[in-house]
Parts: structure tokens; C-alpha cells; sequence
């Protein structure tokens, strides 16, 4: 049961212990098995406040705990290690109340001196945390303080937008196991990959047994997890989860479809569609949509004013005019049919429908339309003079670049040709150059390039998560990165619009103020979008309790409910 | 005899050392390096300190030095992508390799020369068929031999389809975990062995027919020594020549890790490890896996001189001297 009061000045958000933990079962739910999973690439450490590469993140995930969690399927916050908590009226002070009877894998009690020891941890300098920047409000770290060992009260130095949401960003890491480490200044290097597993502990579904470097990483059910199903069953269901190490996505489709294993790390490429199709007909495997994808590929120009002195197309490509042009240019409906297959929706900004809570459907579009986009240029001073099929402006300079892409992913293949196509016809000449992913990461970071074509990843679904992206002096804001002050006045407006609706404590107001960022990001077009694919997700069809996730990993981060069948 | 083990361990030397320096030196001068492995928007301090951590901060000229000197004292450095001692990773992984080696020369010996043997001193149908499938074995590419067995093990669950021992292995006793990877065997082992099998037939059959025309097992003939015993203990051990020759380059080949089966069949050996290393640009790992490919490769062309040695007594005496 869940209830919002406001009383005395505090906003109170109650979750009742009886229905807060409980994980709704599937009907035929059974306790043991296993199952496994394909992840990518080898875990760069066990310690999730100094790694966070995609495989440590889903073993963090796995094994260890949260004092609040949100729920990937419906993006509501619910309470996990915290069995409730309340919420002054201004924002600032969040006091949760910890679940009883939880203790680590190795029986020690979770305590309030773990979350103060996390806390102190991730603040640490010489861990140099990389979500500690997640867990600042408007530059500060959170502070805590407990007045008894199974309460924690936090102060934010001021409101915030997520509000008890930014605590999902903090793992609980375990005291006892680790504050020597911490002191002595060596918590950076402690429970790295090659530590002894039976040293790490944690609070999380399962237990680490055995990792095997290039093999497989097996987990274990943690006997003394604290989740219980609705019917009062001990979660996990699984007895073991086993994570092999398959690097490439092709081979991880033939193994599912061999059936040696049950899960893959990502949703299905547009071309392995029809192949799982298959294999769901002849029962092997279950083919579900995940939803439409909250990230998709971009299209953009170098836009960093100091690393394009002295380049004279820096002139019109600077003028979002050019950009506005490019993006009247592109039919985006035969861009979703040809680049994804069909399957996928025609967007104008980064926020995708994936995104429920913060897509914004009236954002300002630009219909296909060559007529109008050749007008735009014309309006700057771009006209094909010479009859050469490419446009230039009255000094002569064509409007001709080069985009970087990264080799052998084949939507980018498929976008880049697409998008030159499409330039082509209101005479801007692209040249497609594929890379090497290092190769391509160095131009961009050093924006050594005219123009990049990737699919760039936010790590959050709320704005106030993404802060990089959106400010100018972000480490995201890719057209250009860690400006030291605004470039053009629009991105000193959309500055000021995040700071603030990252503040606010009103969602009313949040979603008003990040529709006009979303606003103002369209008329100015720095990153051009064009389609945001549906996800498709394949598993083996002995799995139950399948919850989707839009965000990854799609499955696995509801593992303890998961079970499969005799 | 001396002298010659002692030229061949100074050339295993020099083998290793140039190889893995050319491996370090072209991981080093190809684009991108191992920050990229830390993702898109790594920060800053993050790309410099690994730069650091694994002496890309240094020239290539200066890294090789610093690496040559640890690698004297059998320090080779740390991989990135495993984030542990390059040298406890190759050990493994040559075990592996070893072991999926040494299995599939064997099948390979114990397939091919005797069919080599059947199709060098007979005539008719079943040597003609038996040089049919070993000229197919001979055209098709070790990567689609490999796609094929893996996918005939996937439909018929014959064997697994992957990997070298079973996600349970970790609850096994040692000798249950011993049939486990005796189980997994089979899979890159043929995909290995078919080849080879095939290029030892041949060889073998070639090697026979030229033999079996020599006046000495003519005269063994006339004699009226049975045609077997002429077979096996005269014309076979005189065609052996070729195929030791070949022998010690297959050995090495197999030893120094063959990548697209031990890729296709996950089995993790020196040739996958060497594989993903390059991928990541682990510049470190690169460099061991190369050196002890290199010292697989002496170690082969050792064995295939001594295997010469034993069949023939020229190469003996010149050995000697």
C-alpha cells in the first residue's frame, strides 16, 4: 500500500514493510534452476563505485543493494535496503527507515553505519567515483547522518529535481569488508576482478562463486537476501545465474538459438529479427518488444568555436538555419523502413516516446520537405553556383564534409548512407568515413572531425540525470564538449532552464521548464535525430517472470524474480 | 647434438624477442589505443591514468624498453581487459591450447597417415574416395569447418556446442571435471584435426607412391617380403621425410593458436585471448600472447627437426656435425 501525506510540514511517502518487498510472482513459479546469461565483455572490477563498465554494473546489480530502486519497467521509485521513508516539505532532508533483518551474504547485519560508510566512500577523492557527480546537489555532496542503526537521515544542500530518486545511483557497499581499505586510502583498488570472491559480500540476490577470465562469471542464490515473493516464497527462484562471456553479438544470437543460453546482453539488431521470429514459431524461443528505445542514432557537426578557427564552412554550419535545412532534408518515415528495418518511430529530438515520463509529442518538427530545406540555405547564402551538385557560399566554400562513424555496425551503415542520400539532394556533400571505435572516440573527444553519425547513450531517463548533456560545460554535450562557457545565447538559456528544473521539487514545473528546453534543443538542431528504433528482446522460452526494460540490462535487473521452468 | 639445442634455444630467443617486440611495437602504432575500452565519455583523469597505468604516456621506443626490462625478470605486465598479470593469463590459456593441440595432431596423425598410407600404395574405389574427402577437407576454410561442426553439435546435441567445460564445472571433482572437458573436446578438436588430417594424407600418399617406385622396395618385393611388411616397415618409414617436415610447422601452427576455431568454439585458449587483446588494444597481453606463440612455433620446428632426425640419418649426421 502506498500513501502520500503531507503532515506538518512534511511531505511523508509511507510504504508499508507487508507489500514494498514482495515481488509478484508468476503463477508457476518454482525455486531452483539456473540460468544463462551473455554479457560482453569482462567485469573491470567488483566494486561498483570505481567501475563502471556494463559488466561490473549488472554484478553490482546482482549482488549487492540499494536503499531505493527504480523500477525499470515502471520507472516508479520503490523501496529496496529502506523500507519507507519521509521527505520534508522542502526537499532537503529525506529520513529512511531500513528494513530489519537484513543482513550481508556472509551474516553480518546491514546497518545505518553502511550507508554512512558508503556515503563517506564514494565522496572519498582518492576513489574518484565516477557516480559520485550523480549524487551532488547543486555541487555539493549529499551528507548523512544516523541516529540510530536502523535510521538515516540525508540533507541535500538543496532541493532536487530526482529527489530520493539520486539515491538509486548508490550501492551499499559493506562496512565491515571494507573501511580498512577505505582509511588506508586503497578502497580504489579493493574487490578488483582478481580479488577472492568469497571476500565479496553484499546484500544483493546472489553471491559471486566462480569468475573464469574469457570463460564465464557464475553467481550463486544468496541464501540471506531479504527479498520475499508474494506468496512468501524466498527469492531468488534461481539457484544459480551464470554469465558467459561472449564478445560478439552474432555468435550470442547462435547460442540462444542453440538454447546453451537463456539470455542475451542486448535487445535483438533489425536483422536478427526474423531469425528469432523463427525460433519463437518452433517454441525454442519467446520474442517480446521491449518498447521503443530511449536512445537513438545522431547526426552531428563539430560546433566547438576554438577548434574551428580558420575553417570556412564554420561560417554557414554554425548557423542553425544549415542545420534546420539538413533536417527538413531527411524523409525520416523512410529512414526508420530503411535504416531499422520498419521498426521504428520517426523522432526530432533526443527524447524518444521510449522515454514516457519526459517525451514531449508537440517538440517542433521538420517535415520532410527538399523545396524548404533548399530555401533555408538559399536564405544563408548557400546556392550551388557552379553546377557541381554541391552548394557554397559566396566565398566559394562548398558545403562539403566528412562524416566519421564507427566500422561495422550495420544501422550505422545503413544510417550514414541514407543521410548522404538525403543531403545530397539539397546539395550538401557528405563522405561517409568509418572507424575504428578507439579512432572515432579520439576525434571526438579532440573534435577532430566536420560532422559524427553514433548512438549516444544517456545513463538516465531523467534530465536532471543527464546534466553533461544538456550544460554547456558538460562532458556530454557533444557538439561541443566541456565548453567553458556557453558558445550562443540558446545554450545559455537551456542552461539556466536545466539548472533550474534540476532544482525544482515540483514535477508540474520540472516537465514544463525541460519542454522548453526540448523546445529551444529543436530550433537549434546541434544533434540531428531521426528515428528511435522499437526493441525487440529474445530469451529462451523456459524463463518466467520476465519483467522488460527499456534501459539495459532488459532483463536481468529484475534476476530474483526470474525463474524457469522444469 | 648439443651444439644443435643450443643454436635452436638461441633462435627460440630471438624468435620470442622480435616477435613479441614487433607485436608491441604495431599494437602501439595502430590507431586508437585500450582507453577506449573505458567508453565514450570517460573522463579525462580517467583516460590519462590508464594512459599511465599501462605506459602509453610514454614513447613507443621508451614503452618496448621498460617492457623488456620487466619481461627479464618474467614480468610481461598487466592486462587491461582482464585487469590481472599477462603471465598468469597466458599460462592458462597456453594449457588450453596445448591441450586442444596435442589432441587434434594426434587424431590428425592417426587419421591421416594411415589413409595416406591406404591412398599412396593402393588403387581403387575407396582411395579414390578417401582423396575426394580429403580434398575437401583441404579447400574449406577452418572458419567454416568450425561454423559447421558447431552448428551439427547445436541441432544434435552430439556435443557441446562450445566453451571447455560445462557452466556446472565449478560443483565438479576433479576427475568428473576432467571427462567435462574431454566432452567439450571433440568440437574444436575436429575442426582442427580434418584439415590437418587431410594435408597429411596427401603429403603421405605422395610421399608413399614416389617411395613405393624406389629400386630398394623393388628388390624387398623380390625378396618376396609380404607386400604389407614392404608397406609399413620399408616404403613408409623411407616416405616419412615430408611429412616430419611438415609435422613440426603443423605443431607449431597448432601451438601458437589457431584463432578462428578457438574463436568460433569459445574454447579459451592463446589464439582467443590473443584475438580479444588485439581487439582491445591490451597492448601488454598482445605482446605475451605473441611471445609465446613465437615460443610454440621453436618449440614445433625443434620437434619436427628431432622427428626428422630419428627418420632419416642424413639429417642426423648433419645435426651432429
Amino acid at each position: 500500500m502506498t500513501a502520500l501525506l503531507l503532515v506538518g510540514g512534511l511531505v511523508i511517502y509511507w510504504q508499508s514493510s507487508g507489500d514494498s518487498g514482495p515481488a509478484s510472482a508468476p503463477a508457476t513459479a518454482r525455486r531452483g534452476g539456473q540460468v544463462v546469461a551473455s554479457v560482453r565483455g569482462e567485469p573491470r572490477s567488483f566494486n561498483r563505485f570505481v567501475a563502471s563498465d556494463l559488466t561490473s554494473v549488472l554484478i553490482s546489480e546482482l549482488t549487492q543493494g540499494r536503499l531505493v530502486r527504480i523500477n525499470r519497467n515502471s520507472f516508479e521509485l520503490e523501496p529496496w535496503l529502506a523500507e519507507k521513508w519521509e521527505s520534508s516539505a522542502d526537499g532537503r532532508t529525506h529520513t529512511f527507515h531500513l528494513r530489519p533483518g537484513v543482513t550481508w551474504s556472509d551474516g553480518t547485519p546491514f546497518t545505518s553505519a553502511d550507508v554512512l560508510f558508503s556515503l563517506r566512500a564514494v565522496f572519498d577523492p582518492k576513489v574518484e567515483s565516477p557516480i559520485a557527480s550523480a549524487l551532488r546537489v547543486g555541487g555539493q555532496p549529499i551528507r548523512a547522518a544516523a541516529p540510530d542503526p536502523q535510521t538515516v537521515v540525508f540533507t541535500y544542500a538543496g532541493p532536487s529535481g530526482p529527489g530520493v530518486g539520486l539515491l538509486n545511483s548508490l550501492t551499499i557497499l559493506p562496512k565491515h569488508k571494507l573501511e580498512a581499505a577505505l582509511d588506508a586510502g586503497t578502497l580504489a583498488t579493493a574487490w578488483e576482478s582478481k580479488t577472492p570472491l568469497t571476500e565479496i559480500v553484499g546484500t544483493g540476490a546472489f553471491v559471486l562463486r566462480e569468475y573464469l577470465p574469457g570463460q564465464r562469471l557464475v553467481l550463486d542464490r544468496n541464501p540471506r537476501y531479504w527479498r520475499k515473493a508474494a506468496d512468501g516464497q524466498a527469492l531468488p527462484y534461481l539457484d544459480r545465474l551464470v554469465l558467459e562471456m561472449v564478445p560478439e553479438q552474432n555468435a550470442e544470437l547462435l547460442r540462444l538459438q542453440a538454447g546453451s543460453t537463456d539470455l542475451t546482453y542486448t535487445e535483438l539488431r533489425s536483422e536478427d529479427y526474423v531469425a528469432a521470429r523463427r525460433g519463437e514459431e518452433e517454441g525454442r524461443l519467446k520474442v517480446i518488444e521491449l518498447g521503443v528505445a530511449p536512445d537513438a542514432d545522431a547526426f552531428w557537426f563539430c560546433l566547438k568555436p576554438d577548434a574551428k578557427k580558420g575553417d570556412k564552412r564554420f561560417a554557414f554550419v554554425q548557423k542553425p538555419e544549415f542545420r534546420q535545412a539538413l533536417s527538413y532534408a531527411v524523409d525520416r518515415e523512410a529512414f526508420a523502413e530503411t535504416v531499422f528495418l520498419g521498426a521504428a518511430v520517426p523522432i526530432w529530438g533526443p527524447i524518444t516516446p521510449g522515454n514516457k515520463v519526459w517525451f514531449w509529442p508537440d517538440i517542433p518538427r521538420y517535415p520532410h520537405n527538399v523545396d524548404k530545406a533548399k530555401e533555408i540555405l538559399k536564405s544563408i547564402g548557400l546556392e550551388d553556383r557552379n553546377a557541381n551538385g554541391t552548394v557554397e557560399d559566396a566565398s566559394g566554400t562548398e558545403a562539403k564534409f566528412t562524416v566519421i562513424t564507427q566500422r561495422g555496425i550495420g544501422s550505422y551503415d545503413r544510417g550514414t548512407v541514407v543521410l548522404r542520400d538525403a543531403a545530397k539532394a539539397v546539395g550538401v556533400t557528405l563522405d561517409i568515413a568509418p572507424l575504428e571505435f578507439g579512432a572515432m572516440l579520439k576525434r571526438l573527444m579532440a573534435c577532430d572531425y566536420d560532422a559524427i553519425y553514433m548512438r549516444p547513450l544517456f545513463t538516465d531517463l531523467d534530465p536532471a540525470g543527464n546534466m553533461d548533456f544538456w550544460l554547456s560545460s558538460g562532458s556530454t554535450h557533444l557538439w561541443n564538449l566541456e565548453g567553458k562557457s556557453p558558445a550562443t545565447d540558446w545554450e545559455r538559456r537551456i542552461d539556466t532552464l536545466m539548472l533550474e528544473q534540476a532544482s525544482s521539487i515540483d514535477p508540474d514545473r520540472r516537465k514544463m521548464q525541460f519542454e522548453a528546453v526540448q523546445k529551444i534543443f529543436a530550433e537549434n538542431v546541434p544533434v540531428l535525430y531521426f528515428a528511435a528504433p522499437r526493441m525487440y528482446y529474445a530469451y529462451n522460452a523456459r524463463l518466467q517472470g520476465v519483467v522488460p526494460s527499456v534501459q539495459r540490462p532488459p532483463v536481468l535487473w529484475n534476476a530474483d524474480s526470474l525463474s524457469v521452468t522444469p | 647434438m648439443a651444439r644443435f639445442l643450443v643454436r635452436r634455444l638461441f633462435f627460440a630467443i630471438f624468435l620470442v624477442f622480435a616477435v613479441s617486440s614487433a607485436a608491441l611495437f604495431l599494437t602501439r602504432l595502430a590507431p586508437g589505443d585500450v582507453t577506449a575500452q573505458l567508453g565514450a565519455f570517460a573522463s579525462a583523469a580517467e583516460v590519462e591514468r590508464t594512459r599511465a597505468q599501462f605506459d602509453l604516456d610514454r614513447g613507443p621506443v621508451a614503452q618496448w624498453a621498460l617492457w623488456m626490462s620487466r619481461a627479464a625478470r618474467f614480468d610481461f605486465g598487466s592486462s587491461f581487459l582482464y585487469n590481472r598479470p599477462v603471465g598468469a593469463l597466458i599460462r592458462g590459456a597456453a594449457a588450453n591450447t596445448a591441450t586442444l593441440a596435442v589432441v587434434a595432431l594426434v587424431g590428425a596423425t592417426l587419421l591421416g597417415i594411415p589413409l595416406g598410407i591406404i591412398t599412396g600404395s593402393r588403387r581403387g574405389t575407396a582411395s579414390a574416395l578417401i582423396r575426394g574427402v580429403s580434398l575437401v577437407f583441404l579447400s574449406i576454410p577452418p572458419l567454416l569447418t568450425s561454423l559447421l561442426l558447431v552448428f551439427i553439435a547445436s541441432r544434435t546435441r552430439w556435443f557441446p556446442a562450445g566453451g571447455m567445460t560445462s557452466v556446472n564445472a565449478v560443483d565438479l571433482s576433479w576427475s568428473a571435471w576432467l571427462a567435462d572437458v574431454a566432452l567439450h573436446l571433440p568440437l574444436p578438436a575436429l575442426a582442427l584435426a580434418l584439415p590437418l588430417a587431410a594435408t597429411f594424407e596427401r603429403l603421405q600418399a605422395q610421399s608413399m607412391t614416389e617411395t613405393i617406385n624406389q629400386p630398394f622396395v623393388l628388390a624387398a618385393v623380390a625378396r618376396g617380403v609380404p607386400a604389407n611388411d614392404v608397406i609399413v616397415w620399408h616404403a613408409w618409414r623411407a616416405s616419412l621425410r615430408p611429412i616430419c617436415a611438415i609435422y613440426g610447422l603443423a605443431i607449431g601452427a597448432l601451438l601458437s593458436g589457431s584463432f578462428v576455431v578457438e574463436y568460433v568454439t569459445a574454447w579459451p585458449g592463446l589464439g582467443r585471448l590473443m584475438y580479444e587483446a588485439l581487439r582491445a588494444r591490451d597492448v601488454y597481453l598482445v605482446a605475451g600472447c605473441a611471445a609465446m606463440g613465437a615460443l610454440f612455433l621453436a618449440i614445433g620446428s625443434l620437434i619436427a627437426d628431432m622427428l626428422l632426425a630419428a627418420a632419416d640419418p642424413r639429417v642426423r649426421e648433419a645435426q651432429a656435425s
